[in-house]
């Protein structure tokens, strides 16, 4: 019984998006990235549940997923909470700003040589000045200080 | 992947595949680099990464077909692009964007795969409320330019490495799955359900182990006839449902029904779950830092 056509490739992409959360969660620093890193994980185990259960022809994969889904959501509120209250601790979204908190015989994460700024800054066309300066009514200005 | 002799063949294509994902990776994580070291790397990053994909593909015989197929080529590339360009961006606010993409290339996916109302649900859920809230996170707590924990990874190439060999198990494992019969554990137990729903004698015995299979082989049931002894007296006949059966047109009311019958007490505990990670949110949420609540006390006294 070999299994139907596309759960195999199903399969396969439910594994590249975990295997690219895991990378994600292991390397990255910033603590959003980190989490959205474990929901393209949540994400790939879905989308082999999803293959396993059109493979069975039944829809306990499907079920499985609508709890994902659940449990995802609750996740993100708690989660988000959190990283909210280690930023407004740290003023940082950095996992390494925790670092007090690893095992004692694990060494320090330094940053070392890191560019003074990042080289690239964004560069945005801008427009030359043309004409002359209008007349600016001063109620209008109070009414639309955004413009 | 055929079943005998281009085994390693696309064993071989495989690791190659995988080698160049963990290069891909590696140069394209951010690593403290800067200007236009970082850019070449960037560059070339995405074209390994390219050659990675190409090769994946090559490996899936039946990928790059029409129709049904070929969408699914579409979405799962759309996919796993946005996954890849996800964890690799540096700024996080491009970051949830790159994820919203991802997000839709899954939906599609789910689709394909005849999941219609899990392929909707994960947009409405992910991209319409989880997403937002990172958003709403994001602009609350991001530091103006870019900050240096953006910029530096955790050992990029060990990650990249231990993925890649991640991905490369996995994958070999789901190709073995096409080769021979399958020693996954969820067949035997079909097999044995189905001999076990064919023996006409000892049927009480039976009744336990057939009931999940014989439930699942007939969606029509009603909702509350779930329980082991009407399932399996409803549906002696052993045919497995082929997948076109998902995609009936009435497969949402099949789902709701499903979900409502055997699965009742899991919806109870999930609506409680949610209640409890909202409350338990407000509670942390509203507890203030210890040096922000010396200074509330007075001016709580106060009014």
């Amino acid at each position: 019984m070999t299994p139907a056509p596309l759960v195999l490739d199903g399969l396969v992409v439910g594994a590249m998006l975990f295997a690219l959360g895991l990378v994600g969660i292991l390397a990255r620093r910033n603590l959003i990235v980190m989490f959205l890193s474990a929901e393209l994980m949540l994400q790939g185990v879905s989308v082999s549940l999803v293959s396993w259960s059109r493979h069975h022809g039944d829809w306990g994969g499907q079920m499985l997923v609508i709890f994902v889904l659940t449990v995802a959501a609750c996740e993100a509120a708690v989660a988000l909470v959190f990283v909210l209250q280690a930023f407004a601790r740290t003023g940082r979204l950095d996992s390494a700003a925790w670092q007090s908190l690893r095992e004692s015989n694990l060494p320090r994460v330094v940053d070392h040589e890191l560019p003074a700024s990042d080289a690239e800054a964004l560069q945005f066309p801008r427009l030359t000045p043309a004409g002359v300066q209008p007349e600016i009514d001063e109620d209008e200005a109070l009414e639309r200080e955004h413009v | 992947m055929s079943p005998d002799g281009g085994l390693s063949i696309v064993g071989t294509v495989l690791a190659v595949a995988v080698g160049c994902a963990a290069a891909s990776l590696w140069l394209l994580l951010p690593r403290g680099e800067s200007g236009l070291r970082e850019r070449a790397a960037r560059r070339f990053g995405m074209l390994l990464g390219a050659v990675a994909l190409g090769l994946f593909v090559a490996t899936g015989h039946r990928l790059g077909g029409v129709g049904e197929e070929a969408t699914f080529l579409v979405v799962s590339l759309v996919a796993v692009i946005g996954a890849a360009a996800t964890i690799v961006t540096r700024s996080p606010v491009y970051s949830a964007i790159w994820f919203a993409l991802a997000l839709a290339g899954v939906a599609g996916v789910l689709l394909v795969l005849g999941a219609q109302f899990l392929g909707v649900a994960t947009i409405v859920v992910y991209a319409g409320a989880i997403l937002v809230m990172f958003l709403f996170v994001l602009m609350l707590a991001q530091p103006t330019g870019m900050a240096s924990y953006d910029r530096v990874s955790n050992e990029p190439l060990l990650s990249a490495v231990a993925g890649a060999v991640l991905l490369g198990l996995l994958t070999l494992f789901i190709g073995r799955l096409s080769a021979g019969p399958p020693s996954c554990c969820a067949v035997p137990t079909k097999a044995a359900a189905l001999a076990g729903a064919n023996r006409p004698t000892d049927e009480s015995d039976e009744a336990d182990a057939a009931s999940e299979p014989a439930a699942a082989d007939t969606p029509n049931t009603p909702a509350l006839a779930g329980t082991p002894s009407a399932a399996a007296g409803s549906s002696p006949t052993t045919h497995r449902p082929s997948p076109p059966d998902m995609l009936a047109r009435d497969h949402v009311a099949r789902l709701g029904g499903e979900l409502f019958g055997r699965h009742l007490l899991a919806v109870e505990a999930a609506g409680v779950l949610l209640l409890v990670a909202l409350i338990g949110s407000i509670a942390i949420v509203s507890r203030t830092p210890p040096e922000e609540r010396l200074e509330a006390r007075p001016r709580r006294a106060s009014a």
